[in-house]
């Protein structure tokens, strides 16, 4: 049980590293700031996840664990709160992205 | 719960229970040292500790009464759960879907804009709706155009990105109930 427990945490910490990896990468390689904060936002919300998930078996006990999950919450809450602001300032500025797509209606964009 | 007579009763109600809320998250992170000093006594330290937890919890409780006041209505656990549910499945969706983007080499991206007429008002919801679309894949919600729609930032605009807001925000929409129909 406990060679499981502890396997259960060395995969998911592993795999929650890859995510912060790829989103390094996406912050890397991706074109413009819009782009970039896609990449941070979502990898780094499943990463912290896996990670918090490979931590839960090797904590003390339940309000540790609270903790734990609690941190990924206010985590996840910053990371939206934060990209959202980001990515409303980069909008603004940048005339180089792609044309607005406006389904049904007709965009008045100049 | 209490049934409420007096029209102040509500905003007391959600001051009792957003301060006991933050004053529970503020030991749940501040824990560790907590039981410690707990184990010997109670210290001028705990003392200390609780007199900075306490004062936090209070002056939080002010910052949100002040920043949201208490909405008529009531939560939904069983429609907040689903909304749960959906929103870590789709996590995982968009973690792996960014991450197959950045490791792919030909590096396969269609990013735009799209402009989303929501049926939420200025707001609270709204400020949620956009705060869950935030983390679900290849949305980002960017702010609002002339038409009182919202405009999100896609990375890849061959996704079916309209269905899966319309999805999102009928969610997130049933997760508290109107005002009208409050029950006693």
């Amino acid at each position: 049980m406990r060679l499981a427990l502890d396997i259960l945490t060395i995969v998911a910490v592993s795999l929650g590293a890859i995510f912060f990896l790829a989103g390094t990468v996406g912050l890397l390689r991706f074109p413009d700031t819009l782009t970039r904060l896609h990449a941070l936002t979502k990898a780094d919300n499943l990463g912290l996840g896996l990670v918090v998930l490979g931590l839960l078996p090797q904590v003390s006990g339940p309000l540790s664990a609270l903790a734990l999950l609690a941190v990924w919450l206010l985590a996840l809450l910053s990371g939206s709160t934060v990209g959202q602001l980001l990515a409303g300032k980069a909008a603004v500025p940048d005339p180089d992205r792609a044309p607005t797509l406006t389904p049904g209606a007709g965009a008045s964009h100049d | 719960m209490a049934s409420s007579k007096a029209a102040a009763m509500p905003l007391i109600r959600a001051a009792l229970a957003r301060g006991v809320g933050f004053l529970g998250f503020w030991l749940l992170l501040a824990g560790p040292s907590l039981g410690q000093s707990t184990a010997t006594g109670v210290t001028t330290d705990l003392a200390a500790g609780l007199a900075v937890g306490l004062l936090a919890a209070v002056v939080a409780t002010w910052v949100s009464l002040r920043l949201l006041p208490p909405a008529p209505g009531r939560l939904r656990l069983t429609a907040l759960a689903r909304l749960a549910r959906h929103f870590l499945w789709q996590s995982i969706v968009a973690g792996f879907d960014v991450a197959r983007r950045a490791f792919d080499p030909r590096l396969p991206l269609k990013p735009g804009d799209l402009a989303f007429p929501t049926r939420f008002p200025p707001g609270t919801g709204r400020a949620a709706f956009g705060a869950i679309t935030s983390l679900m894949p290849g949305t980002l919600p960017v702010g609002t155009d002339d038409h009182d729609r919202l405009v999100f930032h896609c990375l890849d605009l061959d996704q079916p990105i309209t269905a899966g807001l319309a999805r999102d925000e009928a969610l997130v929409m049933g997760v508290r109930r109107n005002g009208s129909d409050r029950d006693a």
